[in-house]
This record gives C-alpha cells, structure tokens and sequence, in this order.
C-alpha cells in the first residue's frame, strides 16, 4: 500500500474477470497511463486441442505473494498509484481471461514496466497451478519456465 | 526428541498423487527440508516422481529440499508445492 493512498487490490475468484472492471478501479484523475495484461486461455498445446483449463492455489500463500509483487512494484516503480491483480480460479473456458493485471501511474513507462514485472514474477513466485484438459488423451498440469523448480533443464541462478 | 504435530496440504499433481488434500502429520521439532519430503515419500511413495521438481512452503515460506534445519513448532502448516503454473 503506498503511503499516499495508493492501493493494492488482490482477487482470487472463480467469477468471470472482467477488463473493465480492472481497469476503472485502477483509474485516477492523477493519472495519465492505465496499462493491463489479460491472460487468456489458448486452445491448443503442441497440437493437441484443449477444451478447457482448471486452476487451483495455496490461496492465503498465492494472496501473501501477491502483495510481496506489489510491494516490489512500488520500490522499483514509486509513481505507481493503483495496483489491481485478479486472477481466475476453477474451471476457465477457451478464450476467457485467467488473470488480468492493471496498474496505473502519472506517466506510461512506470506502468508499462510494472505490468511486465507483475505478470512475470507471478508465473515464477505465485502458488497457482494450472491443468490442461485435452479433447483426447491425459489431462496435464502446465509447469511455468519462469518457475525455478519446474524441469525445463535449465540450471536456477 | 521433541515432535510436533504439522498439517500438510498437497496440491495440484502432488494432491492427485496422494489422493490427499491435507493430512496431519507427527515429526521431530529439528529435521531438515529433504527429511521431511523423505518422511513424506515413505508414507506416499508415488510423490517419489515429484523428488526433483518440487519444494515445500513451511508457514507460507518456500524451502527447497536440502539440508536447511526447519524449526518446526505444533499447528505448523506445510505445504507440497509441484512446479508453478499461475498466470
């Protein structure tokens, strides 16, 4: 929470998301930048069709991670003003949004930036897990590169 | 040897593995992050296929598998956290 009124809205929902909704509640007369990532779900993975996803979470965990991003935002970033990250839970149908993120800040580099941040630092740090399911053949559950833990052969620094 | 009594939520592959989503479990107060997950393996050894994919969160904190002594106290909350797939 920034000292100047400034707030952080956190959202862990199986309800549909709404854009606009992100968006009007980051907005403020003092800002010039509103900038949003939608995630969406797509429907295919290495040529295989996916007809749908399920998320699950450590919900009080995904929560406290959730607001460590927002206080890491306001340190690198201090003219942010809004923070609203809300992400889906549950079953999310081909095309819906599984997590939007809207920041608004006096000028659009700063949210730009944070966005960025935000969305990638979610993928490494949030406890979310997400699972495929397929027209045909075994559910899968998704393993995030950014995520240190996951078997991507990479060697974690 | 002084135990505590912990809880353990399991998620996502790990849920599916154990069949369980939460368990309470009897360990000493001072073992280390790989001997918990051992513990674990020993009383659900299809988590085994997890071993070099996963970590744990102990009060919300994420600890890898190692030799980092836990200070485990009575009501603790662990948790099996499989590979991240949020966003």
């Amino acid at each position: 929470m920034a000292a100047d009124g400034g707030q952080d809205l956190i959202t862990l929902t199986t309800d549909k998301l709404s854009a606009d909704g992100v968006s009007e509640s980051v907005t403020c007369p003092s800002c010039g930048a509103v900038s949003l990532f939608i995630g969406t779900t797509r429907d295919h993975f290495e040529g295989k069709k996916v007809i749908r996803l399920e998320y699950e979470a450590y919900s009080p965990m995904a929560e406290s991670e959730l607001r460590k991003i927002c206080r890491e935002i306001r340190t690198k970033w201090p003219s942010v003003r809004h923070i609203n990250i809300q992400h889906r839970l549950g079953v999310v149908p081909i095309t819906e949004a599984s997590v939007i993120i809207g920041i608004s800040s006096p000028h659009r580099s700063d949210s730009l930036e944070a966005v960025k941040y935000c969305i990638n630092t979610l993928k490494a740090t949030v406890p979310i897990w997400k699972k495929e399911i397929y027209e045909s053949g075994e559910p899968c559950w998704k393993e995030n590169k950014e995520c240190l833990w996951a078997d991507t052969g990479k060697d974690p620094k | 040897m002084n135990t505590e009594q912990v809880s353990v939520l399991y998620f996502a592959k790990s849920a599916e593995l154990t069949g369980l989503k939460a368990e309470n479990i009897t360990v000493p107060s001072n073992i280390s992050s790989l001997q918990l997950w051992q513990h674990l393996e020993t009383r659900h050894p299809r988590l085994s296929v997890l071993r070099d994919q996963v970590v744990l969160a102990v009060c919300q904190e994420y600890v890898p598998l190692g030799e980092q002594l836990l200070t485990l106290r009575d009501g603790d909350e662990v948790a099996v956290i499989p590979p991240l797939s949020g966003g």
